[in-house]
């Protein structure tokens, strides 16, 4: 792992990409849902949206705390406490806080999406 | 002694919360979903305040020694993550399945309310009316059917709001909102502007009153009328001050020479049930005060006051308009 990517170890990017991928999934709902409701008048495209972007999104979650998984090579050594100043703690406390922080977009993403199951008109 | 006071205290407060503006206290179908969110969504409260407060009183109190890495871990993701999102995901959805009947469409009568500034314009369409029968500052509603009402506003933004019957929608300039209520239980309630307005803010209320179907009809017909004659030499004095002083210009009194649409209508004024949209009881001596200087009453008001009149002349006005039935 660590051949491949060098730099995992110094990138905080790979840690919130989750939470950014759970931000966009929901501005890009809020504004398409607001457009569709206000030209179309009826909310059909924008669930059917919502429910794309929201399986777009998890699937991005879900490969995005697949690779923090292995960032922290937990089965590797069990190790879940990281504060030595090595290049091992380094990537394993990234990948384990990445990891953690993808269940919670998940979540969040779910919860977004959420009442599109439920509502089905605009106002 | 001190733990179950500190415990029943809050039911006694809760307890109280009857009366005709309490979202505890519902009178409508959307109400008693919303009153039943709340409780529902409060004993889930309860539960994880319990859990929580439970959960530190034991490791603190009656096992204070240190747990094994396994059941900490245990406790932190089972009772940090899993029992909360469990939970938080029975709420939430419990909450959005109530949500789609907030909004669904009411039959036969459509009520259009108007924010103003500060004070409501209330035309009621009975099914297939042509032209709406205006009043002012009181919704009447019947109980048994589910009546749409229509929201505007007119210069900036408002919010109606009758807890005892069901949620608050808006009221935005150039744009109608809508809701639909089904009130269940007769009786006077009140509602409230809520959404900040200008300085008299607070004092945009009105009567909410729901009535029996066949009342309610006896009441739009009399509604629909137009305004009794004064009955006594004072009230005829008071209605021929009304229209020398130029009240007329503002309020519409139908089937005299008063037409004005820019304030309330005024011709059934003395059967709501409070004055000056909600804050005043509908007595002479209050239609006097009022009429003298409204701004006591409603500071940054249209209305100008009219003390140069002498306490006669507003007595007799008083007498005209207390006798607008």
């Amino acid at each position: 792992m660590t051949e491949e990517t060098p730099f995992r170890h110094e990138s905080i990017w790979h840690m919130i990409a989750a939470p950014t991928v759970w931000t966009l999934h929901f501005a890009i709902i809020y504004a398409i849902t607001a457009v569709e409701c206000s030209k179309i008048g009826t909310p059909d495209l924008a669930r059917l949206s919502i429910l794309g972007l929201t399986v777009l999104a998890l699937a991005l979650i879900c490969w995005i705390a697949w690779r923090a998984w292995v960032q922290w090579d937990y089965l590797d050594d069990q190790d879940y406490v990281h504060d030595k100043p090595t290049v091992e703690a380094r990537r394993e406390f990234l990948g384990h806080a990445g990891f953690l922080l993808s269940i919670a977009s998940a979540i969040g993403v779910i919860f977004v999406a959420m009442p599109a199951l439920f509502i089905e008109t605009c106002l | 002694m001190r733990g179950p006071a500190v415990v029943l205290l809050p039911l006694f407060v809760l307890c109280s919360c009857d009366g005709p503006q309490s979202v505890l206290d519902p009178a409508g179908r959307d109400a008693e979903v919303l009153a039943t969110l709340f409780w529902v969504m409060l004993a889930g409260a309860v539960v994880l305040w319990v859990a929580l407060n439970g959960l530190i009183h034991f490791v603190t109190r009656i096992a204070p020694r240190p747990l094994n890495a396994r059941a900490a871990e245990a406790l932190i993701i089972g009772g940090g993550v899993v029992v909360p999102v469990i939970l938080l995901s029975i709420l939430l959805a419990y909450a959005l399945n109530d949500m789609p009947r907030q909004r669904d469409k009411g039959e036969g009568l459509r009520v259009e309310v108007t924010g103003h500034q500060f004070w409501w314009r209330v035309a009621y369409w009975p099914e297939g009316a042509e032209t709406p029968i205006v009043t002012a500052n009181e919704v009447r509603l019947p109980t048994g059917q589910r009546s749409e009402i229509t929201l505007n506003a007119e210069r900036v933004i408002h919010s109606f709001w009758i807890p005892a019957l069901g949620g608050k929608t808006d009221m935005i300039p150039g744009r109608e909102t809508r809701m639909s209520l089904e009130p269940t239980r007769p009786g006077e309630y009140r509602g409230q502007c809520t959404e900040f307005c200008g300085e008299s803010h607070a004092y945009m209320a009105f009567g909410a009153v729901v009535m029996e179907p066949e009342a309610f009809e006896e009441w739009l017909e009399r509604e629909a009328a137009p305004a009794v004659e004064p009955a006594t030499e004072k009230a005829r004095r008071g209605a021929a001050l009304f229209l020398s002083e130029g009240c007329g210009g503002c309020h519409a009194v139908r089937g005299t020479a008063a037409e004005g649409q820019v304030g309330p209508d005024l011709t059934h004024l003395a059967s709501r049930v409070s004055l000056a949209a909600g804050i005043l009881p509908m007595t002479e001596d209050a239609l006097r005060n009022w009429v003298r200087d409204p701004a006591e009453f409603k500071p940054g008001v249209e209305m100008p006051g009219y003390d140069h009149l002498s306490e006669d002349e507003l007595s007799s006005m008083a007498a005209y308009l207390g006798g607008l039935e």
